[in-house]
């Protein structure tokens, strides 16, 4: 670029060099703590939208602990008549294990199931007696099967419903369960939608408060850009502090959101424990995936005061 | 050398802020402009500053054709022209010396540089005990002062003063302009706006006046008319 220096011959330099680089710096700072008051009303509300989107996570993470735990707890049995060989009980649990949905088996013995069974009616004597007068074990083997999901077991009951197996198996109790998997997957999507939803809702809100907050920052500066470019300052030079006020923005209020995080969540952990006999829940989803939320928020809080300190100083910057 | 051939500035078919004007001001000139509010006085300022592109015609400040100064260039246009608004324009966080050095930060003068020139400068306005002071903590016409010493620190060839005393009482007026013919003494060219009579009378140097966006009359050592 050739610029004709018709009036001082001093050494003009336009670019961004590093002395620029420290000045804005410098100016950023002293920007910073020189409207305080409005640095700290820009942090409090970014601070209180982080609050807002980690009160999120944390209600997806506890539905989807909830869920998870009902779903661990379903599974079905297989019983097998008392006359089945061993021969087709084993043709039978090799084809059901076989499956890739399936996550785990459990062979009881029909001496295995008689013992259960004692056990669990050991109060009522008629059904002891009955079983006594019998003299052998009415009571064949049982194959208690867990898939990786409750949408898996419809196929397992369709798969050993033939009419090959109908004089080996007795019964199975997917029956009974069927309406509580069906409930369960009812409620998991419906909590993944409500999730969803808020979590939209929250972005949005979060998004439209923390633009407006740094716009209307950059709103009552307007005076102050418009002299510096009066004075000579070039868009960078005029920008600059105000790109890195956001970055202290940002990294202030992930700092101060983290720290309100981990002592509201560490709060809430005694009553989870009580639920679920789980010790620092909450707490421990957040160290263990602490890079992931600190992060994805730190990037996109940052891309957010950074786009919104650009867009707003735009039409300023055009005197 | 000022030259304006043909200027005209039109911001919409009945907005018309100047018309076909047409001036010739000489190095270490000093000049005042005259005419009544929205005669089209400002709009010649911020032509020349670039604030606003001439809708025809073409501006010379030197060999620079300021009609055609890219964006990028507009920076190191205002780096070299002094310019003394109404309204001061300081920056409300910064203090009297900060004001003043961020003229030359800007520039990217070096920190030496800048601990030599501004206290000079702040010196030739006679601000030096306040040197630390906001804006807000001084008066009217020390905060003028200010800006003039803002537009010194660059030792400009001109200085474009944009009705200077206009929010200035009698006595803050009269320093204001000494301190401008002294600077006019030393060389420097100096476009003086301004619709206070007296001023203009008492300079006895060039007054152009303008009415309705175009020029009315060109007197070398002449009174306000209007």
């Amino acid at each position: 670029m050739v610029v004709r220096l018709f009036l001082i011959s001093s050494q003009e330099n336009i670019d961004f060099s590093m002395l620029s680089f420290f000045r804005v710096i410098k100016f950023a700072i002293q920007d910073f703590f020189r409207n305080f008051s409005l640095s700290f009303m820009t942090i409090l509300t970014l601070v209180l939208m982080l609050l807002s989107v980690n009160a999120l996570i944390a209600f997806r993470v506890v539905g989807q602990h909830a869920i998870e735990m009902v779903e661990d707890q379903i599974n079905i049995s297989i019983y097998f008549s008392h006359t089945a060989s061993d021969e087709h009980i084993s043709e039978i649990v090799g084809f059901v294990q076989s499956f890739p949905e399936v996550e785990q088996t459990t062979f009881k013995t029909p001496d295995q199931v008689l013992e259960e069974f004692r056990t669990q009616h050991a109060a009522n004597h008629e059904i002891l007696a009955s079983l006594d007068e019998l003299g052998e074990n009415p009571l064949g083997a049982t194959l208690i099967v867990k898939t990786n999901n409750p949408e898996d077991y419809e196929n397992i009951i369709t798969a050993i419903d033939i009419p090959e197996y109908q004089d080996i198996i007795d019964a199975q109790t997917f029956g009974d369960t069927q309406a509580a998997i069906e409930n369960i997957r009812n409620i998991t999507e419906r909590v993944e939608r409500v999730s969803l939803s808020l979590a939209i809702m929250f972005g949005l809100i979060a998004f439209i408060i923390i633009f407006n907050t740094i716009r209307v920052a950059i709103y009552t500066q307007r005076e102050e850009i418009s002299i510096k470019k009066l004075v000579g300052a070039t868009d960078w030079f005029v920008k600059g502090p105000y790109i890195v006020q956001s970055i202290f923005f940002t990294v202030i209020s992930i700092a101060v959101t983290s720290y309100l995080v981990m002592f509201i969540w560490s709060r809430f952990d005694p009553y989870w424990g009580l639920i679920w006999h789980q010790a620092d829940f909450l707490t421990n989803y957040y160290n263990s995936n602490i890079l992931f939320l600190l992060s994805s928020q730190t990037a996109a809080v940052l891309v957010l005061t950074i786009f919104s300190a650009t867009l707003a100083m735009r039409r300023y910057l055009r005197t | 050398m000022i030259s304006l051939e043909s200027v005209s500035k039109k911001y919409n078919r009945k907005s018309v802020a100047l018309e076909d004007v047409s001036l010739f001001i000489e190095p270490g000139e000093m000049v005042s402009i005259v005419g009544q509010s929205g005669s089209g006085k400002t709009t010649l300022v911020k032509l020349l500053i670039a604030e606003e592109r001439a809708s025809s015609g073409r501006v010379k400040i030197g060999d620079w054709d300021i009609t055609r100064v890219s964006r990028r260039d507009v920076p190191l246009l205002r780096r070299q022209i002094g310019v003394i608004f109404q309204d001061f324009k300081l920056l409300a966080k910064k203090t009297v010396y900060e004001n003043v050095a961020f003229a030359l930060q800007v520039a990217g003068e070096s920190p030496f540089r800048i601990r030599e020139v501004v206290p000079e400068v702040i010196e030739i306005v006679g601000l030096q005990d306040k040197m630390s002071r906001y804006p807000h903590q001084l008066s009217g016409g020390e905060q003028q002062r200010v800006v003039i010493a803002r537009s010194l620190v660059h030792r400009p060839k001109i200085i474009v003063a944009d009705e200077p005393t206009g929010n200035l009482d009698a006595i803050n007026t009269q320093e204001i302009i000494d301190i401008l013919s002294k600077i006019n003494d030393f060389g420097t060219t100096i476009l003086l706006v301004t619709h206070n009579k007296d001023v203009v009378n008492h300079l006895r140097k060039r007054v152009i006046t303008i009415h309705g966006g175009q020029i009315v009359s060109d007197q070398q050592s002449g009174k306000y008319r209007l």
